[in-house]
């Protein structure tokens, strides 16, 4: 009774000592996890990891940590997509590979979640938060404390994920867990709860954080900028952001509605007792369309900004872009039906999705004509930054077509869920939104850490992940064409085998890419005073994040900007405006108001991970314990009024002196 | 620029090689049956619209990166023309053309295609297939013939072909004959349907696309393509058999098994197909209708 009430379903059984491939990467995560906590203790950094980034608000850091979480989780992400091919690049004719069917759907399962929610997502939140607040003239975002309680909550989600690999099992059921192969009936396990749990828990803080910037860029943008002078990155994640508030509930309920299903015999989605498959499968594209591009809007965000500021010219056609935006996060919401066209919805239906869905390649359409034409006539700096783009124009042409392409119900009809589909959406995921970020990453790295990234380190990794990609995506595409289907462990068919070598060779290019992408940071942080950037404009770039040093001071600006412009920054340096800036010393500096830190997002989020983990294995007990330790903390910070301060004039003071003289003496 | 060039000729060759790799294999650019040769068509005609974009797009993109180079010194440098009424015109109503010939054509062929449908070229009554998905394998029912086969599939070459559809004790899951032409979902207590036209003798892998669990890979079947009276003679051949379809062989499929081998019976019990999807739709109870007798979840 007591250890049913403690432990719940969890027995010594559920940890799969015999798998070498689980226990090989718990014990792996273990002694990484073991050397941290130690190499923390033995540099006394305790006190300042606690109190300058576990309890941090400052958007700068969250956005950091929200980068460190993504960049850890694409590892992990990536690992997966090297066993997955691998065990196809080998297991032709009779050979089986190395994978159990139950692991290769564990892995493939875990490879998508992953990717998507706890890489492309956490990496786009980074972007948004270190950029967005800079970019609006804030000096931080509408709720702080909300912020970190948002990123703890995606944190403690990828946790969860992770903890799948060594107690119990992840879903083996595809990433988006389609019933009823995900009810209790057919997949008994713990894996799915896993699945549920983690994204809840990681969904409801991406939820919170879509707020939190939808509040932000509405309410507190600097004094000028209206709607259409906002830099076009911040367009794109005020777009990005509302899809985030309007799709996340509808994932939030679905994924409630199935744990409903599992926990309470309950049939929504059963396959039983008037239970329906295919609703679970309309609300999860329901969401699942808008979030694809919650991911490739700030991506097209980064590319306009990049591409205007390396052809040293403006962003041709801005109200095109800014409508073009608005109309694909309209459009974003009456195409979820492509993704089933199969299910046999009939002429009308179908072909009204497949066409609102072509539509949307018009204003995608627009913006590449548009990026294009602002290098026209321009003066192209080839950084690694600029490479990215050049290398998505291509790759997205090409899956922006295939997409096009599947658009139409009976060619979809023979393409659905083959390799093709697979090449297809991996060609945009990977060209277009990862890409982006990556282009994103470098070309705010010296806002963010205040020294520049290795040019050399990165356009080796540039090369290397773009031939890898092809290598990797095109084989897919042919044997998708002939009959390839996804998810599949092993086949008879030794035909396939060439594509399938040639696609893990490819896989192997990238995590070539990926290495020198460690190596360029180690370089780049060992040449950190060599690559410094002192000036705080280390693109000669055109919007406000560059008019403050590098990194930004903790208040962002000691004096809240005004703009009468697009671009600002970029006018009053050609018209050689504020050239001739007055010394700190001379400026009579005002106390600025902050929010305090605080650990009780950290400390909400361990409860509500606690929570989930119950909640898996039915531990009653603990999911009592975890519930009322969120309510309990979030109702005693709504006690606190110890909230804010103030930094004294004097210290801003000196910040700007320290920032001025070294911008004179570079 | 060279690796990029390097990049695109990859590309190119590797498209080129996909094409004529698919002339002798088994893809759906290879299609045996009327559907699948629309579709076939409908593929490169889309393609074909994409490619006045994209080809374009990517040529445009390689010229104006190479072209406007810092180092190349080009003197027409515009910092800040950044609008044109007449470019963004173009761009805006070429991409509109080309969706809206793309539209026409899709909902044109959306009906026409739709697999529910029969297909207006055959005026004679479909024959009739009744398949039911079953934990790893396909059986499949002629209920006019009075047999029933389990990952074998036999039917006459340039006859229509209605195809009904459920699934017992297996989770949803995707009935595909890509030589042949569209697939289609199989769902408990649902039928679906879909009309084919085979128009050549052959051989052709069917198969799930939908993953459904352990077994998904090995759920695979060939579908021979034979003239009308080589099917006839099959009919009667599996007929004499004396392997029946009853419930008691139907329950022992019911169990979960991995890439089983074609089985063949003469007999089949009475109104099956319609007796499990109606077991399903009319169920009320709080276990899975097969949760007792055939577990689908193997410890």
């Amino acid at each position: 009774m007591l250890q049913e009430l403690l432990l719940g379903k969890l027995t010594w059984a559920d940890i799969p000592f015999e798998n070498p491939f689980a226990m090989g990467a718990g014990v792996f995560m273990a002694i990484a996890l073991v050397a941290i906590l130690l190499l923390i203790t033995f540099m006394r950094k305790w006190s300042y990891i606690w109190h300058e980034w576990v309890s941090s608000v400052d958007h700068k850091k969250i956005g950091i940590m929200y980068l460190i979480l993504s960049m850890v989780m694409l590892l992990r992400g990536f690992l997966d997509a090297l066993l997955m091919r691998g065990q196809q690049a080998i297991s032709a004719g009779h050979a089986v590979g190395y994978l159990n069917p139950s692991h290769f759907a564990q892995i493939f399962s875990a490879h998508g979640v992953i990717m998507i929610f706890f890489v492309a997502m956490p990496f786009m939140f980074a972007l948004i938060n270190l950029a967005v607040p800079l970019q609006i003239g804030a000096r931080d975002v509408a709720f702080p404390y909300l912020n970190s309680v948002s990123f703890w909550l995606t944190f403690v989600g990828a946790m969860l994920c992770n903890i799948s690999l060594v107690v119990g099992d992840f879903a083996q059921t595809g990433w988006l867990a389609y019933p009823p192969l995900s009810e209790l009936y057919y997949s008994p396990d713990s894996g799915v709860d896993y699945y549920i749990w983690s994204l809840q828990i990681a969904g409801a803080g991406t939820l919170l954080a879509g707020i939190n910037f939808v509040v932000t860029i509405i309410k507190m943008r600097c004094k000028g900028m209206t709607l259409m002078k906002m830099p076009i990155f911040t367009w794109s994640a005020l777009c990005s952001m509302i899809l985030v508030a309007l799709a996340f509930p509808v994932l939030t309920v679905t994924l409630g509605l199935l744990a409903l299903d599992r926990y309470m015999d309950m049939h929504f989605f059963s396959d039983f007792s008037g239970g329906n498959v295919m609703l679970y499968v309309n609300l999860i594209w329901a969401w699942g369309h808008p979030e694809v591009y919650i991911l490739i809007l700030p991506a097209f965000g980064v590319f306009s900004e990049v591409v205007a500021t390396f052809s040293q010219k403006r962003l041709f056609g801005y109200t095109s872009m800014v409508w073009a935006l608005v109309v694909i996060t309209f459009l974003a919401f009456i195409v979820w039906l492509h993704h089933f066209f199969t299910m046999g919805a009939g002429g009308d239906v179908n072909a009204f999705f497949g066409i609102m869905t072509m539509i949307i390649s018009i204003p995608t359409g627009v913006k590449v004509f548009n990026w294009l034409f602002t290098m026209y006539k321009g003066r192209i700096i080839l950084t690694t930054p600029m490479l990215w783009v050049t290398a998505f124009f291509t790759t997205f042409a090409i899956g922006g077509m295939t997409g096009v392409m599947m658009s139409v119900p009976p060619i979809d009809f023979q393409v659905h869920n083959s390799l093709f589909l697979i090449a297809h959406f991996h060609n945009v995921i990977i060209g277009g939104v990862l890409f982006g970020y990556f282009a994103g990453i470098i070309y705010w790295f010296p806002k963010v850490f205040g020294f520049h990234l290795d040019e050399k380190w990165g356009k080796r990794s540039f090369y290397c992940w773009v031939c890898g990609f092809y290598l990797a995506f095109m084989p897919l595409y042919i044997v998708g064409l002939n009959g390839f289907m996804r998810r599949t462990d092993h086949y008879d068919n030794v035909l396939y085998q060439p594509y399938l070598i040639a696609a893990a060779a490819g896989a192997c290019l990238i995590s070539i890419g990926i290495l020198f992408q460690i190596i360029q940071l180690i370089v780049s942080i060992r040449k950190r005073k060599q690559f410094r950037d002192h000036t705080g404009d280390f693109w000669n770039a055109r919007t406000l994040e560059w008019t403050v040093s590098s990194p930004a001071p903790i208040y962002n600006f000691a004096f809240l900007p005004t703009v009468s412009t697009i671009d600002q920054f970029w006018y009053d340096k050609e018209r050689q405006i504020g050239e001739e800036r007055i010394h700190p010393q001379d400026i009579h500096y005002q106390p600025i108001h902050m929010p305090k830190n605080t650990p009780l997002g950290f400390i909400i989020a361990i409860f509500s991970g606690v929570f989930g983990f119950a909640l898996i294995w039915h531990m009653w007990l603990l999911v009592c314990i975890g519930l009322i330790g969120m309510i309990a903390t979030v109702i005693a910070r709504t006690f606190s009024t110890d909230t804010d301060y103030y930094i004294d004039a004097e210290t801003v003071k000196a910040t700007e002196i320290a920032h001025f003289k070294e911008g004179v003496h570079a | 620029m060279s690796v990029k060039k390097f990049l695109s000729m990859t590309l190119i060759v590797l498209l080129l090689l996909s094409l004529t790799a698919c002339n002798h294999q088994m893809g759906i650019l290879n299609p045996k049956g009327i559907i699948a040769s629309e579709e076939r068509k409908l593929f490169f005609d889309a393609l074909a619209l994409m490619l006045i974009v994209v080809i374009p797009v990517i040529i445009m993109s390689l010229v104006f990166v190479y072209h406007y180079q810092v180092s190349h010194r080009v003197k027409d440098y515009k910092p800040n023309w950044s609008h044109n009424l007449y470019l963004e015109i173009i761009w805006w109503t070429i991409p509109c053309i080309i969706i809206l010939v793309l539209a026409i054509i899709t909902w044109k062929k959306s009906h026409e295609l739709d697999p529910f449908q029969p297909i207006p070229a055959y005026k004679e009554p479909p024959m009739l297939i009744q398949v039911i998905a079953l934990p790893w394998k396909w059986l499949f029912i002629y209920p006019k013939q009075n047999i029933a086969t389990v990952n074998y599939l036999e039917i006459p070459v340039n006859q229509q072909v209605e195809y009904w559809f459920t699934t017992d004790n297996v989770p949803m899951s995707s009935f595909f004959v890509p030589q042949l032409g569209s697939q289609i979902y199989t769902m408990t207590g649902m039928r679906t349907r879909l009309h084919l036209v085979a128009k050549n003798i052959g051989v052709y892998e069917g198969m799930n696309t939908q993953y459904n669990g352990n077994g998904f890979a090995g759920m695979r079947f060939q579908a021979h393509v034979v003239d009308p009276a080589e099917m006839q003679r099959w009919v009667t051949k599996v007929k004499a058999s004396s392997n029946h379809l009853t419930n008691q062989t139907y329950h022992q499929l019911l169990n979960p098994s991995f890439s089983e081998p074609p089985k063949f019976f003469a007999g089949t019990p009475d109104d099956l197909f319609n007796h499990v999807f109606m077991l399903y739709m009319m169920n009320t109870g709080p276990n899975h209708p097969r949760e007792n007798t055939n577990k689908f979840h193997q410890e």
